[in-house]
């Protein structure tokens, strides 16, 4: 079911400029990695280009064996990427259910899709209670739940999470640490991009600190929070 | 003024209202998945009308004269053919500008109607004039008690509710619905949740322009004669029902497809020579609701867009 993600020298950006320069870095198959990195450093510009929302200008993205750089962005997902984006992005004129039918929008099987419903339902039961709702109606907090189930509905090799916890209150993103954490018990490869230094280290196997768009350190868990880099940009 | 004539008018009146709400919900899909102002739109739907006429003298000429035969095949070549140049329409000129102002598309798109007019008037024989449509329908009188109803006028109607009611079951209740929805809110998203943007878009625009030919059909199947310039009209009042409605909005579209045609058969029956002055009348009171209401009767907030 996991499968590593692997990107290696990658360069990629927006009309005028480069934002990543040769970025390599590796999601191992079944751990949780994190991506840890001031603001603007690029880690929101790494996970459009994973998935080729933004183009790559140079290098390769594989996932697993399968090479995916350029790919269009729903082949990519269908070859088992799914993601959580920043600012969670739900659909706010559709209903909770049909956002999460919407997560499970490359999978066939209709019974599959109602078993994994069950499964967000049973993480995150207020869903269940809303699921007439318009997403948009629902509290940030709700929201997030949403685009977290969201997520989880396409049962997904490997799951890009984009500051899941921004705007929420401490207990909630305790909350969803441990959803996270749960979700990669399960087997499924995580690449966590996330501000939360602290909770982030604890559940993370590995991590990789950008800066302005490169990779300036990399290391488990440990060896990060003792890092210079991380130190002088977080805990300072 | 007799029974008689209210119902002819209550007749005409849906009879209209339904081919603008078809047209407009045209208009509000394209823009509802792209943000763009299709202006081929009514051109489009002539097409769908010639095709659909062409389809007929070939029958007849093969000896093909049966005339639900000949009307089932009418519309599914008119409705293919259209759909299928809604979709190019929609591949090569619409998409390829997605990234240039939204006046190109709009300038892009009118001179391809324009062309397509053209075409039509210079290369169909005879194309400036216009053109007998075949009567299809059972036209016998249907009695119900003082007030009579011609077959054919209920059976269109019925056609044409019934594709209306179709299509709000497609987008709201299928998986290809919900997909077009999750474009119309948000692209980079819809394509996060492994939707193929392109091809949901080039669905919509075949879909869109398909409904568009039904409507020239239906045109023609209900004055008897189809004309190359046929869709000017027709496009100018259907964007009009689709901005007063609210455009992106698809109860909006159908509203506003009725409600122009309400104006029309009031400003007909209330005005004395109404009938001339008809469309000045109704395009009066559509610019006077756009002043009040710029966004719409049916404010995008509140309701679900498309
Ligand atoms: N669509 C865009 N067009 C042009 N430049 C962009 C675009 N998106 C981001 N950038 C620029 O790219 C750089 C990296 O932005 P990015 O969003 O990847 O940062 P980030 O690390 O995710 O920041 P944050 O922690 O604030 O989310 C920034 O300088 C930003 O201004
Ligand atoms: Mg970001």
């Amino acid at each position: 079911m996991s499968a590593p993600l692997t990107v290696t020298s990658l360069t990629a950006g927006y009309d005028q400029a480069d934002v990543l320069h040769d970025v390599n870095l590796r999601a191992q198959a079944g751990q949780i990695t994190c991506l840890l990195g001031a603001n603007g450093s690029g880690k929101t510009t790494l996970i459009r280009t994973i998935l080729n929302l933004t183009a790559p200008r140079a290098g390769r993205i594989t996932l697993a064996q399968d090479d995916i750089t350029g790919k269009p962005t729903h082949e990519i997902v269908a070859a088992g990427i799914a993601c959580i984006p920043e600012g969670r992005k739900v659909f706010a004129k559709s209903t909770v259910e049909e956002n999460l039918r919407l997560g499970a929008y490359a999978e066939e099987d209709k019974s599959a899709v109602i078993a994994r419903m069950q499964r967000v339902f049973d993480i995150f039961p207020r869903l269940n209670e809303r699921r007439t709702q318009l997403a948009g109606t629902m509290s940030g907090g709700e929201q997030a739940m949403v685009s977290i189930g969201r997520g989880l509905m396409a049962a997904p090799k490997v799951l890009l999470i984009d500051e899941p916890s921004l705007g929420l209150s401490p207990l909630f993103v305790q909350e969803n640490f441990k959803v996270i954490q749960r979700i990669n018990e399960q087997g499924v490869t995580v690449f966590l991009v996330e501000q939360n230094v602290r909770q982030t280290l604890k559940i993370a196997h590995y991590g990789y600190v950008l800066a302005q768009g490169r990779v300036v350190a990399e290391g488990n868990a440990a060896q990060l929070r003792r890092d210079e880099q991380v130190q002088a940009a977080y805990f300072g | 003024m007799d029974s008689a004539s209210i119902l002819q008018h209550l007749v005409n009146g849906a009879m209209l209202g339904m081919m603008y709400a078809l047209v407009a919900v045209g208009f509000t899909l394209f823009f509802g998945v792209l943000d763009v102002i299709k202006f081929s739109h009514g051109d489009v739907l002539m097409l769908g009308a010639f095709t659909a006429l062409s389809a007929a003298l070939g029958l007849s000429a093969a000896g093909i004269e049966q005339p639900l035969l000949q009307l089932a095949l009418m519309l599914v070549a008119g409705i293919a053919l259209t759909g299928l140049v809604g979709a190019l329409v929609g591949r090569y000129l619409v998409l390829p500008l997605k990234s240039a102002p939204a006046l190109n598309t709009l300038l892009i798109t009118l001179m391809f109607g324009t062309a397509l007019r053209e075409a039509v008037r210079v290369f169909y024989p005879q194309g400036s004039n216009p053109k007998p449509f075949p009567r299809l329908l059972p036209d016998d009188a249907l009695q119900l008690g003082a007030l009579s109803l011609r077959a054919d006028s209920l059976l269109l109607l019925a056609l044409g509710a019934l594709v209306i009611i179709a299509t709000h079951w497609l987008i709201g209740r299928t998986k290809l619905g919900l997909a077009i929805r999750a474009v119309a809110q948000d692209e980079e998203t819809a394509k996060i949740m492994g939707i193929n943007y392109t091809k949901i878009v080039l669905i919509t625009f075949a879909l869109g322009s398909a409904l568009a030919a039904l409507a020239g059909i239906i045109n023609g199947l209900y004055y008897n004669e189809i004309n190359f310039s046929m869709g000017l009209n027709l496009g100018v009042i259907g964007f009009a029902a689709a901005i007063v409605g609210g455009l992106g909005n698809f109860y909006g579209a159908i509203i506003g497809g009725f409600l122009f045609a309400a104006l029309q058969t009031i400003g007909a029956v209330a005005i004395p020579f109404g009938s001339s002055y008809k469309d000045v009348f109704a395009f009066a009171v559509v610019i006077a609701l756009m002043a009040w209401k710029p966004t719409g009767l049916i404010a995008e907030q509140e309701a679900q867009r498309v």
